[in-house]
């Protein structure tokens, strides 16, 4: 279980986090909506370590979150990758550096998931599409099945039917493996259907957190109706509205 | 007059990447570049980019990720500066607060490099800069991937009000079609590196023809929200 306790978090002399608890358990979803710079990526660095919390703390199972090694799906998917590598060898990076076997068929099955020809490993990344670059990275995250993943907006990239079966192997995988997930996303869409909780960052703080029924059955969240508002004008809820 | 660019093409490790593509761009237009992921809709991009570029025209250009337009040991100032010199502006003359409030983008410390913003205010400084000038053409490729829906909102709200009034014609990569419906006046769909079909956007989105055009267009409302 991933447990956020009062976390604050500085940037230079900004508060870019304040007050953050959650609780995410083995096996469990829980999906990060809110705005751009309200501080979804910086969770994410926090919960890995890369940033000292100024209070608070982030355990998984009782110890600091890093001895989970939570696998990261980067927001900047070309960023994730080295770029003198073939993608192959980035993407076994985990397999090799936790010394562990990967399973007969397992890099086969994740790649047809992702709809991604084995063949794309043998490139470097700036040889792949940005979205193909995306799927990789989602690849390299859940190669050594790892406790704890942490994803990115990991879909926003894709297109509307990679974006479906791509999520559909993210579920069966943790369905299978008991992965614990946070994923950001702006795609309120997703995060309702894939997520058990859903968690409101507004400006460094939580707005709200519910589960992902109670949220859906809430018309009045706040958060909820601005994004209706805003999907009807851009479009996205042409047909449901 | 009309952009035009005849035989683009691209392989990469003797892969065919962009089959032989020609197209004609008129003035004020506004096109969406749909397609699925890998079909080559940045290779395009880039390859009419550079086409018309060398025809002398200007092309303004909101690469799909903010890294390929912003230098990492730079800061977001130097980066509008730059901006501004290219369009042989005096520095200081853009309407940076205009631009800046509209993509809600106010509070971003300039004097910081791009990795001291979030990925979206990131992209969003890129498509200010390319809001400065008055080109004959702006590429946007994914240009709200990173944003949320009430930014990309907004986001497209200027785009439409910088259009307006003027010649600049513009092409919309997207993967996005509940976004490109109402905002295209016509779609050019890509498959494996071919432009498989092109129309008016109410009849590719009604009476799809090829099979990339009808599975973009099954799939078009992923987002069904909640309330
Ligand atoms: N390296 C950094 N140094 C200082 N401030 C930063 C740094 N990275 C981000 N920030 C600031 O911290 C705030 C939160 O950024 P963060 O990247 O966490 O946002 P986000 O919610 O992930 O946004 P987006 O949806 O745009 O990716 C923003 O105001 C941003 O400008
Ligand atoms: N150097 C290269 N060698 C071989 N293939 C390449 C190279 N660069 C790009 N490709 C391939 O060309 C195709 C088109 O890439 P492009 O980036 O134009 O796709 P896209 O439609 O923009 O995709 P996305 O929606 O994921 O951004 C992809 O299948 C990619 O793998
Ligand atoms: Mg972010
Ligand atoms: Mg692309």
């Amino acid at each position: 279980m991933l447990k956020v306790t009062d976390l604050a978090v500085k940037r230079g002399s900004r508060v870019t986090l304040e007050s953050i608890t959650l609780s995410l358990p083995a096996g469990e979803t829980l999906a990060v909506v809110g705005e751009s710079g309200a501080g979804k990526s910086t969770l994410i660095a926090a919960i890995l370590g890369l940033l000292k919390p100024a209070e608070g703390e982030i355990t998984w199972n009782g110890k600091p979150a890093r001895a989970a090694r939570p696998a990261l799906v980067m927001q900047e998917p070309r960023a994730a990758f080295n770029p003198a590598l073939n993608l192959r060898r980035s993407v076994m990076e985990p397999i090799v550096a936790q010394g562990v076997a990967l399973a007969a068929g397992r890099l086969e099955r994740l790649c047809a998931g992702l709809e991604m020809p084995l063949d794309l490993l043998d490139r470097r990344p700036d040889q792949v599409s940005i979205g193909q670059a995306q799927r990789a990275g989602i690849l390299r995250a859940l190669i050594a099945a790892p406790p704890l993943v942490l994803f990115d907006e990991p879909l926003s990239a894709l297109d509307a039917v990679t974006q479906k079966h791509t999520a559909r192997l993210i579920s069966e995988l943790q369905a299978e493996e008991g992965f614990a997930a946070l994923i950001v996303t702006h795609d309120l869409g997703y995060a309702v259907a894939h997520g058990d909780q859903i968690m409101v960052l507004k400006a460094g703080r939580v707005e709200e957190t519910a589960d992902a029924n109670t949220f859906a059955l809430t018309p009045q969240s706040p958060y909820c109706r601005t994004l209706r508002d805003a999907a009807i004008s851009l479009g996205a809820l042409e047909a449901a509205a | 007059m009309t952009l035009s660019v005849s035989g683009l093409s691209a392989v990469r490790s003797g892969r065919t990447i962009l089959h032989p593509t020609s197209l004609e761009i008129p003035l004020q237009i506004r096109i969406g570049l749909v397609g699925s992921s890998g079909s080559g809709k940045s290779t395009l991009g880039h390859a009419l980019i550079d086409d018309l570029r060398a025809q002398g025209h200007t092309v303004a250009h909101v690469p799909q990720s903010p890294d390929e337009a912003l230098d990492p040991l730079r800061s977001m100032a130097f980066h509008w500066r730059e901006a501004e010199t290219a369009l042989g502006l005096p520095p200081g003359s853009a309407d940076q607060a205009g631009l800046f409030g509209a993509l809600k983008i106010e509070g971003g410390d300039l004097s910081k490099r791009p990795w001291g913003w979030s990925r979206g205010m990131q992209q969003r400084f890129v498509i200010a800069m390319a809001l400065i000038g008055n080109p004959d053409l702006i590429v946007l490729d994914e240009p709200t991937s990173a944003l949320d829906p009430v930014v990309a909102a907004a986001t497209m709200e200027l785009l439409s009000a910088f259009l307006t009034g003027k010649d600049t014609a513009m092409i919309l990569i997207t993967h996005d079609l509940g976004l490109a419906a109402r905002r295209v006046e016509r779609l050019m769909v890509m498959d494996a590196g071919r432009l498989v079909e092109t129309g008016r956007t109410e009849d590719i989105l009604e009476r799809p023809k090829t099979r990339a055009a009808n599975a973009l267009s099954t799939h078009r409302n992923w987002m069904v929200l909640p309330c």
